[in-house]
């Protein structure tokens, strides 16, 4: 800053003050307005709603609009123990905890050793069609994706059925989307055949950093492809996959890595595997807009960022003290 | 290099491995397509794996003799466009005005971005806010609320700054004014921001159904994504009631329609995929930097 007001000084020396907070303001002026522009609309679509959890606390009624907010009267924590006296409740944590770390265990590795087959392809071609293929359910939606669930799994006209029962492996369909029991398999693989083949972007381009000459040193030595991998490809992705962890986990509650628990929940979900499938975020939603219960689904929303923000801290936490390196 | 026995292990079970990945990804969209073009009563038989048995238009002219899926594809269409030019030029302006060297308050700016995009309020305050400011049930509720795109806020800014100043400074001493010269100068020297900008905000938008499911009754109001959830909930429905719907047309059945509709969303996807390859493949290492 010094430095730049003496060059103004000596170029432009009858032109001083214009270095002068108020004058430089004024000169600037067309860049805060843009800036402005942004500001306002973070105030209402990001920061209104930030302090709108305050109804979470409070007995507020929709129609009082967003001064009610700040207007109608406290009660406490009356919602957060109506949530823990609901029966739900143990069901919809254990849920949302359940899902998460499914996708977060089998997710996680997916890309990695995607990635590493994709490197060790010597054909060009199958590299570039598996990689364009791969990155591609990347881009559609989730309704979708549940509408290729439906076309392959559905227990009357599901793909998979159809072929096992004219093989004779099965004599009854397997319902595959009704049974509460394999929803949490439903979610963790259709996220994997979702997102996993997009992750790969960013190992792949950690492997491309691996000097050649590491492999090159490592053949010498005599090692075969598979300890090449293991001693050369692996260690050099080190910073990448503890980076991606990280971030993961510090997303987990949303799904992490494949993301989206509140689309699949939303979509695949239904009224016969809601045992197994509803999530404290679905919840509160569907509580919050279908029974227009708004100060107690802000409360159920609540509770679930707590848990995420205790789940942020903790991981890198402990990512610090193991790997030496943290998001923040 | 010497091929050893171990080489020629792992090239083939690599070769395998990865025609499973490509085909496991891919067969689905194909499955999908040879339904939308068989006879949606064949398809129930079952057994339809490679080629459709008995090919047929009659879907495709079923989707677009039903009001509901036109008013559909052509809002879905409005927003897409709509949502997507505001979004990379709002998103893209603030960013220009964020990009200034020595912008005062840029600190505070900062923050204020940095806050918005780790802190959420969750659904229901925002639900509560979108109503309170009236963009329920209207248009604009597509588009409006999705204007700025944080992640993309972060990574123009970094592009603008990278653009060298020598640029704007000469209109500058023409008298341009600011907005002049970022609608005239920064955008066009912009384009493989601009390209991966309309790329993800693009699918974003085309993709979006939550928005038209929960912020909206009005049902000429619904995008093709609600209307695509819609006939899956139907066909989700342990009772069979969505067969009754459709026996009026002898030959369409609710899921060969549906399968119609997948493909005409994903079709455009499809399309312009191959070409912006390049950018999305840029903006995922650029986002992930920042990450």
């Amino acid at each position: 800053m010094k430095t730049n007001t003496n060059d103004a000084m000596r170029e432009l020396p009858l032109n001083w003050q214009g270095d002068s907070l108020g004058r430089r303001f004024k000169k600037q002026i067309a860049f805060q307005i843009f800036v402005w522009f942004g500001l306002a609309f973070l105030l209402v679509f990001s920061y209104a709603p930030m302090f709108g959890i305050l109804i979470a606390f409070k007995n507020y009624k929709i129609s009082s609009g967003i001064s009610g907010i700040f207007t109608s009267e406290w009660v406490g924590l009356r919602y957060f123990r109506e949530l823990v006296r609901d029966y739900n409740f143990p069901n919809l944590v254990r849920n949302t905890l359940s899902i998460s770390v499914l996708k977060l265990i089998f997710s996680f590795p997916v890309p990695i050793i995607l990635a590493i087959m994709l490197t060790e392809t010597r054909s060009a071609f199958m590299k570039r069609f598996v990689q364009t293929a791969s990155y591609l359910p990347h881009f559609i939606s989730w309704v979708i994706v549940s509408g290729m669930a439906y076309a392959f799994f559905s227990a009357e006209t599901g793909l998979v059925n159809n072929l096992l029962i004219s093989l004779h492996m099965i004599d009854e369909p397997l319902k595959i989307l009704t049974d509460p029991n394999s929803f949490w398999g439903l979610a963790v693989g259709s996220a994997i055949w979702k997102e996993a083949g997009w992750w790969t972007i960013i190992f792949l381009a950690a492997i491309a950093g691996i000097d050649p000459m590491l492999y090159e040193a490592a053949e010498m030595d005599g090692a075969g492809r598979l300890k090449r991998i293991w001693h050369v490809t692996l260690p050099g992705m080190k910073a990448a996959i503890v980076s991606v962890l990280i971030l993961s986990i510090g997303s987990i509650l949303g799904g992490g890595l494949v993301g989206s628990n509140f689309e699949q929940v939303m979509l695949l979900g239904n009224s016969l595997n809601n045992d197994k499938s509803q999530i404290i975020q679905t919840y509160a939603f569907n509580v919050g807009l279908a029974q227009g219960r708004y100060a107690f689904a802000a409360a159920v929303d609540l509770v679930q960022s707590v848990i995420a923000v205790i789940l942020v801290v903790s991981s890198n936490a402990i990512a610090k003290k193991v790997a030496g390196s943290s998001l923040y | 290099m010497r091929t050893t026995v171990e080489d020629r292990v792992v090239n083939v079970v690599n070769y395998i491995l990865l025609t499973i990945v490509a085909l496991s990804t891919l067969y689905p969209f194909y499955y999908i397509l040879i339904a939308s073009f068989n006879t949606g009563t064949d398809t129930a038989q079952g057994g339809l794996f490679l080629f459709p048995r008995q090919f047929t238009l009659e879907n495709y002219k079923y989707f677009f003799s039903k009001q509901q899926w036109i008013e559909a594809f052509g809002i879905t269409v409005l927003r897409t466009v709509v949502g997507t030019v505001a979004g990379i030029l709002f998103t893209s302006l603030v960013a220009y005005g964020l990009a200034k060297k020595d912008l005062i308050l840029r600190k505070f700016y900062y923050i204020a971005v940095i806050v918005a995009m780790n802190v959420s309020g969750g659904l229901i305050t925002y639900y509560v806010i979108l109503r309170s400011i009236h963009l329920l049930n209207t248009f604009w509720v597509y588009v409006i609320p999705s204007m700025l795109s944080l992640f993309f806020l972060l990574i123009a800014v970094s592009f603008f700054q990278e653009i060298p100043a020598e640029l704007s400074e000469s209109a500058r001493i023409d008298g341009a004014g600011e907005l002049k010269i970022f609608i005239r100068i920064i955008l066009p020297v912009s384009l493989p921001l601009l390209a991966t900008m309309c790329l993800f905000l693009g699918s974003g938008q085309w993709n979006s159904w939550l928005d038209s499911a929960y912020f909206v009754q009005n049902n000429h109001l619904r995008t093709l994504a609600y209307r695509m959830m819609e006939v899956i909930n139907q066909a989700n429905m342990p009772t069979d009631a969505q067969s009754a719907q459709y026996t009026a047309q002898a030959k369409v059945t609710s899921f060969s329609v549906q399968a119609t509709a997948m493909i005409i969303s994903v079709f455009p996807i499809i399309c312009v995929y191959p070409f912006l390859q390049k950018y999305f493949v840029q903006g995922m290492m650029l986002g992930s930097v920042k990450g």
